[in-house]
C-alpha cells in the first residue's frame, strides 16, 4: 500500500526529462525568433542578447498575419458552428431510426464507410468541380470542412446519442412538440459534453488544415496561416529569425486556447477517439 | 410551438450561411477592375511589389495584386485545372509555359504595340519553345545560369577566372589546397542540382540533341551526354562536407559570408546574396564546358515572359499593366534590382558584377537552358539530384531515356 | 407519425445529397478520369481503357512512393506506439506534477504539422549538425534530411515527434481505467513488472491499443505536410509519399488522369489495409 502513493522518482525523472525532448523544438524556435543576425552567428543555443521584437512585427507586416488570422479564425469559427448545428441534427436522425429503418442504417454506414476514403482521391476531381461552382474561397472551404467531418463525427455522435434515453423525447412528443422542436429542446442541450468533443477536434483539425485549402483557396488575400507560412518560405530566405516569428505567430492562438483550456481539450480529444 | 423550432432552426442555418456567403464573396464592390498578377519569382516579389504599387498609384480605376506562391508552376496548373487562370502571368520560359502555350491557355498577343522594341532573339526563344506561330509571351528579363566567384579570395590566392573545363577543376583544386571551400554545393534542393547539368547539356549535347531526342533520334545513353553526366558529378569533390544538406538558403548565405570561393548559381540569385552582405565583392562567369574558350556559349534564357489569360475579361487592363511593366523607367529599375538583363532593346545592364558577361551578350553566344526542352514531368531536377547521390553515370543515363519516353507514352 | 418520419428525413437528406455531391461524386469522378486521358485543363479527351493502369504498374515512380510510404508508416506505427505507451505508463506512475507533464506531452498534437516541419527543418540542417560534428558522429553532422538513404529517417524522426502526443493520451485514459487493486493483488502472486504488464495492464488496454494502432497508421500512410515542409519528396524521390506524387504529378505536366488512376489503387490498398487492421486487432482484443 505504501508502495502506491509514494512519489515514483525514477519514473518522475524519466517524464521530466522527456519533456525536454518535446520543448527543446518550441525553445529553439522562441530563441530564434527573438535573435539578429549577429547573435545567430555567435551562438545557435544560447539567449538572445537584446529581445527583438521587431522580427515580430516586421513579420506580421510581411505575411500580413492579421489578415490571415482573420481568414484562419472565419473558417475555424464557422465549420465548428455549422458542424454542430447540422452534424448532430444528421446523426439524431439517424440514432433514432438505424434499427427500424434500411434507410438510416444505410446512411450509417454509407457515412461511415467514408472515413476510409484517403482525401488525395478525391483531391485532383475536388478542384474541378469547387471551381465550377465558384466555390475557391472560405465559404467553399467551411462547407467542404462541414461535409468531409460528417464520417467521423456521424459515428460518435450517434453512440451518444443512443446511450441517451428515449423516455424523454416519447414524452415530449405526447406533449406535441414536433421532431424538430425535440431535438432543439431535448436532446441538444443533452449533447453538450460530445458536441464539445467533436467541436475541439473539429477546430484542431481545420485550424491547422494545409491540403484543402492549398488546392482550393485561390486568391492569396483568402490564405489561412499555415497557407502563409507556406507561402512565404521563399521570401523569408536567408532571414530565419522572420520566419520562426512567423512561425510562432501561426501557433500562438492556439497555443494560447490551450494554455487556457488544457484539460478540457485533452478530455475532448480523448473522448473523441475512445467512442 | 413545434413550428416556431423549426423555423428558428431553420433561420439560424440560413443566417450563418448567408453571414459565410458575405465574407466569402464580398470585396472587388469598389467598381474597379482587379487584375491578379501571379509571377514565380520570390526574389522578385519585392521588385514587383513597388512597380504594382506604383502602377496602381498612376491608375486609380485600376487595382492590381500580386501573387507569388511557393512552387509556382504547380500552383499555376492547379489554377489552370480550376479554369481561374490568372489575368497577368510572370513565369520563367519552361516546359511549362509550352504545354499551356500550346492548350490555348494564354492570348495571342500578335500585333499587340507592347511588343514594340523588345529583342526579337528572345522572341524568337519563345515560339521555338512553343512550336507555334500565336505569341503567347512578351519576353521581360533574361537570366544567365553559370558560377559566381568571389573576387576577394581570387585575388589572394591570385587566380584567373577559368576559361577551359580543365582550368575550372584546376582552379577549384588551388582553392581547395588553400584550405578554402570551392564550391558551396546546395544539393538539398533540387533545382539548384540540376543547374550545372543545364549549363554543361546546351553547351556539350547542344538545344538540337534535346530536340531530335523528341523525335527519338537519339538516345541520352550517347556519348555527349555522358560527358555531361560525368564533369556534372566531378565538381563533387570540391564542395563542402554537407554537398546534400544545404538549401539555397544556406548557399546564398555562406557564400555572402564568403564562406567557399564559388557558387553555381544563376544571376537570378545575386540580390539576395547581397541582402545577406551588401558589401561582397563578387563576379559572375560562364560555366567553361570544353576546351575551346572561343567556342562556349552562356546559357541564357528568359526569366520572366509575361503572358495573359485568354479568358481575362479585362486584356485591355492587363496589357496595359504589361505596357507600364515594360517603359523604360520601370524596366530598368527592374533589372537593376534583381541584376537580370533586359528583353527590351537598348537598355543595358551595368553591374559590376556581371562585367565578364558583357561580351557573350554583345556577340550573341547565347544558349537556353537544357530543362526548358525536357518534358516537365520526366523531373529532370529529381533524376539529377538522385543521380548526384548515387554516382551512377550508366543507370542516370537510363533512366533520363526511360522517364522521357514513359512521359511520351502518357501524353500520346 | 408519419409527420415524424417525415421531419427524420428532411434532417438527413440534405446532408446526405451534399456528402453524394462533395465527396462520392468526386471518388467516382476520380474512377472514370483514371480511363481517360486528360491532362485536367484540355478541352476535349479520350478514353484510353486501362492504359493508365497498365503503365503504372510499370512505373517505378510510383513502386518508390508506395515503398516510401509503407515503410515509413509501418516504422512510426510502430514507434509511436511503443513510445507512447511507455510515456503514458510513466505519466500514470505517482509522479508528481502529473497534469502539468500531461500537457505538455499533449502539445505537439494541437500544432500545425506543416509548421512543426518548418522549425525540424531548419534543426536538422543547423543544430543537429553542429552536435554531430562536436560529438564526432559522422552520420550526424551532415543533413540527415539531404541523405538519399536515411532522409526517410528524418521525417520518420519528426512524425513521430509529433505522433506521440495523441497516442500517450488515449494510452493514458487507457491506463487509468484500471483498478489498481488489480495490480495489489498480483503483486501478492509475486509476480515481476513484465509479467504484470502483459497479464494485467496489457489484455485491459488492448482496445486503446487498437485505436492507436489504426490511429498512427492511417495518419503516416496519409502523410503529405510533413514531407512539404521537410524534403518535398527529395533527395531525387527518396521520401517521396503517395499523397505527394499524386499532387505534384496530377498538377504537373498533364498527368491527371494517370494520376487518378494511382488514386484508385490507393484507394484499393488502403481500404484493404483498414479492413484487415480492424479485423485482426478486435479478433486479439476478444483472444485475451
Amino acid at each position: 500500500m505504501k508502495n502506491r502513493t509514494r512519489t515514483n522518482w525514477l519514473a518522475m525523472v524519466l517524464i521530466a526529462l522527456g519533456t525536454v525532448f518535446i520543448l527543446f523544438p518550441l525553445y529553439m524556435a522562441v530563441t530564434i525568433a527573438l535573435k539578429n543576425q549577429n547573435d545567430m552567428l555567435n551562438s545557435i543555443f544560447g539567449l538572445p542578447t537584446n529581445l527583438r521584437f521587431e522580427n515580430f512585427a516586421r513579420a506580421i507586416e510581411m505575411t500580413n498575419f492579421f489578415q490571415a488570422l482573420r481568414n484562419s479564425a472565419i473558417v475555424t469559427v464557422s465549420t465548428v458552428v455549422l458542424t454542430i448545428l447540422t452534424n448532430s441534427l444528421v446523426a439524431y436522425a439517424i440514432a433514432r431510426n438505424m434499427n427500424k429503418h434500411k434507410f438510416f442504417k444505410g446512411l450509417y454506414f454509407y457515412f461511415i464507410s467514408a472515413m476510409f476514403i484517403p482525401f488525395p482521391i478525391i483531391m485532383l476531381p475536388i478542384v474541378k468541380l469547387t471551381a465550377s461552382l465558384g466555390m475557391t474561397n472560405l465559404l467553399g472551404l467551411i462547407i467542404l470542412h462541414t461535409v468531409y467531418g460528417l464520417a467521423f463525427n456521424v459515428f460518435i455522435y450517434v453512440g451518444y446519442i443512443r446511450s441517451i434515453p428515449i423516455d424523454l423525447e416519447e414524452a415530449a412528443t405526447v406533449d406535441g412538440t414536433g421532431t424538430f422542436g425535440t431535438f432543439v429542446r431535448i436532446i441538444f442541450p443533452l449533447m453538450a459534453p460530445i458536441n464539445a468533443t467533436v467541436g475541439i477536434l473539429i477546430c484542431l483539425s481545420t485550424y491547422n488544415d494545409f491540403l484543402l485549402p492549398l488546392v482550393i483557396i485561390s486568391k492569396q488575400s483568402q490564405y489561412t496561416l499555415p497557407l502563409v507560412q507556406y507561402v512565404f518560405q521563399g521570401q523569408f530566405n536567408t532571414e530565419f529569425n522572420l520566419a520562426f516569428a512567423s512561425y510562432l505567430l501561426a501557433m500562438l492562438p492556439m497555443i494560447i486556447v490551450y494554455l487556457f483550456a488544457q484539460k478540457w481539450i485533452i478530455n475532448g480529444v480523448t473522448q473523441g477517439a475512445v467512442k | 410551438m413545434a413550428k416556431w423550432s423549426r423555423l428558428l432552426g431553420a433561420a439560424c442555418l440560413l443566417g450563418v450561411l448567408l453571414t459565410l456567403t458575405a465574407c466569402g464573396s464580398g470585396q472587388s464592390a469598389d467598381g474597379k477592375v482587379h487584375i491578379e498578377f501571379f509571377q514565380n519569382k520570390p526574389e522578385a516579389k519585392a521588385s514587383f511589389d513597388r512597380l504594382v504599387a506604383k502602377f496602381n498609384e498612376e491608375n486609380p480605376n485600376i487595382v492590381v495584386t500580386q501573387t507569388n506562391p511557393p512552387d509556382a508552376e504547380t500552383v499555376l496548373m492547379t489554377r489552370v485545372v480550376k479554369e481561374d487562370v490568372p489575368d497577368v502571368i510572370g513565369m520563367g520560359a519552361t516546359d511549362t509555359y509550352s504545354v499551356l502555350g500550346k492548350s490555348g491557355i494564354f492570348a495571342d498577343l500578335t500585333g499587340e504595340p507592347v511588343l514594340d522594341g523588345i529583342n526579337p532573339r528572345y522572341m524568337q526563344m519563345l515560339t521555338d519553345l512553343t512550336g507555334q506561330e500565336a505569341i503567347n509571351g512578351i519576353p521581360y528579363a533574361a537570366n544567365a545560369d553559370g558560377i559566381m566567384y568571389n573576387r576577394d579570395i581570387f585575388d589572394k590566392l591570385n587566380l584567373e577566372v577559368p576559361k577551359t573545363w580543365d582550368e575550372l577543376m584546376d582552379t577549384a583544386k588551388k582553392i581547395q589546397d588553400a584550405g578554402i571551400t570551392p564550391f558551396y554545393l546546395t544539393y538539398k534542393d533540387d533545382w539548384t542540382s540540376n543547374l550545372l547539368f543545364n549549363a554543361l547539356a546546351p553547351n556539350i549535347a547542344g538545344i538540337d540533341f534535346l530536340l531530335q531526342r523528341r523525335d527519338d533520334q537519339v538516345s541520352f545513353q550517347d556519348d555527349v551526354m555522358r560527358e555531361v553526366a560525368e564533369k556534372t558529378l566531378a565538381v563533387l569533390p570540391y564542395g563542402t562536407n554537407d554537398n546534400f544538406g544545404r538549401t539555397y538558403a544556406d548557399g546564398n548565405r555562406a557564400f555572402a559570408n564568403g564562406e567557399a570561393a564559388m557558387y553555381i548559381q544563376g544571376t537570378w540569385a545575386i540580390p539576395e546574396i547581397r541582402k545577406a552582405n551588401a558589401d561582397i565583392n563578387l563576379g559572375f562567369f560562364a560555366t567553361p564546358t570544353g576546351d575551346d574558350a572561343e567556342s562556349n556559349n552562356l546559357v541564357s534564357g528568359v526569366d520572366t515572359l509575361l503572358a495573359v489569360s485568354e479568358s481575362t475579361p479585362h486584356r485591355e487592363e492587363a496589357l496595359k499593366f504589361i505596357g507600364f511593366l515594360l517603359e523604360e523607367e520601370n524596366i530598368s529599375q527592374y533589372i537593376e534590382e534583381q541584376t537580370a538583363f533586359s528583353a527590351v532593346e537598348g537598355i543595358d545592364q551595368d553591374d559590376p558584377a556581371l562585367t565578364e558577361l558583357q561580351p557573350y551578350f554583345e556577340s550573341g553566344r547565347l544558349v537556353d537552358f537544357a530543362d526548358h526542352y525536357i518534358p516537365a514531368a520526366v523531373q529532370l531536377n529529381s533524376l539529377v539530384q538522385e543521380f548526384l547521390q548515387r554516382g551512377d553515370v550508366d543507370a542516370f543515363l537510363k533512366r533520363l531515356d526511360s522517364e522521357w519516353d514513359k512521359v511520351a507514352n502518357r501524353r500520346s | 407519425m408519419a409527420k415524424r418520419k417525415a421531419a427524420f428525413y428532411w434532417m438527413t437528406v440534405p446532408a446526405l445529397l451534399l456528402f453524394f455531391v462533395f465527396h462520392t461524386f468526386p471518388a467516382l469522378q476520380g474512377v472514370f478520369y483514371s480511363f481517360t486521358n486528360w491532362n485536367g485543363f484540355a478541352k476535349t479527351y479520350d478514353l484510353v481503357g486501362f492504359k493508365n493502369y497498365y503503365y503504372l504498374f510499370q512505373d517505378d515512380n510510383v513502386g518508390n512512393a508506395y515503398w516510401f510510404t509503407f515503410k515509413f508508416a509501418i516504422v512510426v506505427t510502430i514507434v509511436i506506439n511503443v513510445l507512447s505507451l511507455l510515456i503514458a505508463m510513466g505519466l500514470n506512475a505517482s509522479i508528481k506534477a502529473r497534469n502539468f507533464f500531461r500537457g505538455v506531452y499533449f502539445l505537439p498534437n494541437i500544432l500545425s504539422v506543416l509548421i512543426v516541419g518548418y522549425i525540424f527543418n531548419y534543426l536538422f540542417s543547423n543544430v543537429f549538425t553542429v552536435w554531430g560534428q562536436n560529438l564526432g558522429i559522422e552520420s550526424l553532422s551532415t543533413n540527415l534530411l539531404g541523405s538519399q538513404g536515411l532522409a526517410w529517417l528524418g521525417v520518420a524522426f519528426v512524425a513521430i515527434w509529433q505522433g506521440i502526443a495523441l497516442n500517450t493520451i488515449l494510452y493514458l485514459s487507457g491506463l487509468q481505467t484500471i483498478p489498481t487493486q488489480l495490480y495489489e493483488a498480483s503483486g501478492l502472486d509475486g509476480a515481476n513488472k513484465w509479467q504484470e504488464f502483459w497479464k494485467i495492464t496489457f489484455p485491459l488496454i488492448a482496445p486503446f491499443f487498437t485505436i492507436n494502432m489504426v490511429l498512427a497508421m492511417k495518419n503516416a500512410l496519409m502523410v503529405f505536410d510533413l514531407i512539404v515542409a521537410l524534403t518535398n519528396g527529395g533527395p531525387g524521390r527518396a521520401t517521396q509519399s503517395i499523397s505527394h506524387l499524386i499532387y505534384t504529378g496530377g498538377f504537373e505536366g498533364g498527368e491527371f488522369a494517370y494520376q487518378s488512376a494511382n488514386s484508385v489503387i490507393y484507394f484499393i490498398v488502403i481500404a484493404v489495409i483498414s479492413i484487415v487492421q480492424i479485423r485482426y486487432l478486435q479478433r486479439r482484443e476478444t483472444d485475451m
